[in-house]
């Protein structure tokens, strides 16, 4: 197992500088010097803050050179100060000469951002399983047939539109739900339990919606998964020993259908960080997706690169976290059989 | 094909596919305004029998717009998936027929750009060029390419060790020919149903782009900026948010049907 996880770990270094090459190509796609109006540069931007740019990205040395001072500023998580006129850290937070700390804007906005995809990750698996499991165990007959069209429609609704009606209907015709913001005015005032409640009733629209198309993927997931599993021998076997139903279900068959499951909750993460953008900006929560659109509206490439360059290495971590539960569910893996 | 349409579900995905089709194709024959038209004593009026979906905040007509909108979505997520395949079916090509070190470097390609959040590498992209169509379908065709190459590699690689290739070198064929005559033919099956699936999630995400301000520039129409005003007059115009909304829905929806159709269809282990 540790042998396994040390060549987990060694093989992100090459990718973490992939991604970093990727990302450092991107601004550079620009045309000409992403310091020009012609780039799309804030045109009300001061001498001052181009000069500042030039000097942050070292535009005036040749292109090998910049990379390599780009990755050394990586390497020690410095990403550098906003363009927008509070000039906040991008990544951690700093103490000035005074000793007043000035909070980083990933910093910030991270978790929240981890908060509602682990909501919408609880929520797919409490939802999918049972859905998958349902079909699956009545094979084109009505709840499969029923639980198909969901898929199909899931998979179809743009998340935007869906949030856009939910907003309408639960927020301002019924006024059921808050739609905007992670909290409401009186926050501060309300006891421990209204504020997670507080909190709870603020998320519920954005977590359903980042969750949607998982759920649709995920239950057919589950439904085709069980379905070939249900047809192996080794079912057969346990059926023809006398075991109860429920036990060859959830014991025999469930176990191993799950397995697969996984990898693909791990290679759901980018999607659901990247999916984060147009609900986030949608119901004005101070997330990494809202962070990034406002970025990129206002051009404010430090935070574009750092939240880029953080997101995809959280990808990374999602994905080496995935492998290592599927190297302890199953055996074979971490003994190196498969 | 034949044996696609068999299935209801990708029946109905062909229906829908192909009257959007017709209706984005036919678009300047059938609509009745012109969908830039302003006109301010038509502002905000409700779906009649003359303007079928209703008027904007700009007094434009809906069902124009929709029909225009059409068209861009149409387009985008073709060419679009377009560059998509054309680049992975190359690289797949390369990485399955040369294996060894090409193999490793492409592979790890793809596992790099699959590591990144794809909305935020299309938006980081979007932000240092200028939104614009052509600057969007290129954008998505760069950042959906992954799923393909992986599919052709892995077909290659299968269809590598059958003996019709073996029958083909000793023949005296040479690697152009063992790839465009022998193996491409032979792995089109899957690329054609991920083209299909894959012009499915390049219309949402073109609209959601186009939603977020960020995709097709008004006063261009697309279904994603249509909504945009549907946002903003979701109060007193509902027509604004659900004719676009609809339309994604269906679009997307017939194209995974079908997708999901061929898909089955192709497949010899669920072929009936």
């Amino acid at each position: 197992m540790t042998q396994y996880l040390m060549k987990r770990l060694l093989w992100m270094v090459p990718m973490l500088i992939g991604i970093s090459l990727i990302s450092f190509l991107i601004m550079h796609l620009a045309p000409g010097d992403i310091t020009t109006t012609e780039a799309g540069f804030n045109p009300k931007a001061s001498e001052e803050s181009r000069q500042k740019l030039r000097e942050l990205y070292h535009l005036d040395e040749p292109l090998l050179v910049q990379y390599g001072l780009w990755l050394k500023r990586m390497g020690t998580l410095d990403f550098g100060t906003s363009f927008a006129s509070h000039q906040r850290p991008v990544f951690w937070q700093k103490q000035d000469a005074e000793g007043n700390v000035t909070p980083g804007m990933i910093q910030e906005a991270l978790p929240i951002t981890l908060m509602i995809n682990i909501l919408s990750l609880l929520l797919i698996i409490a939802v999918a399983l049972p859905l998958g499991i349902i079909a699956s165990l009545h094979q084109n007959g009505p709840p499969d047939r029923a639980i198909t069209v969901f898929v199909f429609v899931g998979f179809a609704v743009p998340g935007f539109w869906l949030a856009l009606i939910m907003m309408y209907w639960l927020g301002v015709v019924n006024n059921w739900l808050p739609i905007s913001g992670l909290r409401s005015l009186d926050h501060e005032h309300m006891g421990a339990l209204a504020q997670i409640w507080d909190i709870v009733r603020h998320l519920a629209i954005p977590v359903f919606i980042s969750a949607l198309g998982g759920l649709a993927g995920i239950s057919l997931f589950v439904r085709n998964g069980m379905l070939e599993v249900l047809h192996q021998d080794y079912i057969t076997t346990a059926r023809a020993k006398g075991l109860p139903e429920n036990t060859v279900i959830y014991r025999h068959a469930l176990r191993n259908a799950l397995l697969p499951l996984i990898t693909l909750l791990g290679l759901s993460i980018p999607g659901l960080i990247g999916g984060s953008v147009i609900a986030e900006s949608l119901f004005a929560i101070p997330g990494m997706g809202k962070l990034f659109y406002d970025a990129v509206l206002m051009r404010d490439f430090p935070v574009i690169m750092g939240i880029l360059t953080i997101g995809a290495a959280l990808t990374l971590l999602g994905n080496m976290l995935a492998d290592l539960a599927y190297a302890w569910a199953d055996p074979r893996v971490r003994r190196g059989i498969r | 094909m034949k044996r696609a349409l068999a299935n209801p579900l990708a029946r109905w995905g062909f229906a829908i596919i192909v009257t959007i089709l017709v209706l984005a194709i036919f678009a300047p024959l059938l609509v009745p305004y012109d969908p830039d038209a302003i006109d301010v004593k038509a502002i905000l009026l409700a779906p009649s029998s003359s303007h079928w979906m209703g008027t904007d905040g700009l007094g434009r007509d809906v069902f124009s717009r929709m029909l225009y909108g059409a068209r861009i979505s149409l387009l985008v997520g073709f060419v679009a998936v377009g560059i998509a395949t054309a680049i992975g079916v190359i690289l797949g090509a390369i990485s399955g027929f040369y294996r060894g070190g090409v193999d490793s470097f492409i592979m790890r390609l793809v596992d790099i750009m699959l590591s990144i959040p794809t909305f935020f590498l299309i938006l980081a992209v979007i932000a240092f060029l200028t939104p614009s169509i052509w600057n969007i379908m290129v954008v998505i065709g760069l950042t959906s390419w992954m799923g393909v190459t992986r599919l052709v590699r892995a077909e290659f690689l299968s269809l590598r060790e059958r003996e019709f290739l073996l029958a083909a070198q000793t023949l005296g064929a040479g690697d152009m020919r063992l790839i465009f005559r022998h193996l491409l033919p032979n792995s089109l099956g899957p690329v054609i149903v991920s083209f299909v699936l894959g012009v499915a999630s390049a219309v949402l995400v073109e609209s959601g782009l186009s939603f977020l301000g960020l995709g097709v520039q008004p006063p261009q129409a697309s279904w994603g900026n249509i909504l945009t005003d549907g946002k903003e007059y979701i109060q007193f115009a509902w027509w604004l948010s659900l004719f676009p909304g609809m339309a994604i829905l269906l679009t997307v929806l017939g194209y995974n049907l079908l997708g999901e159709g061929l898909r089955d269809a192709l497949d010899p282990r669920t072929r009936k």
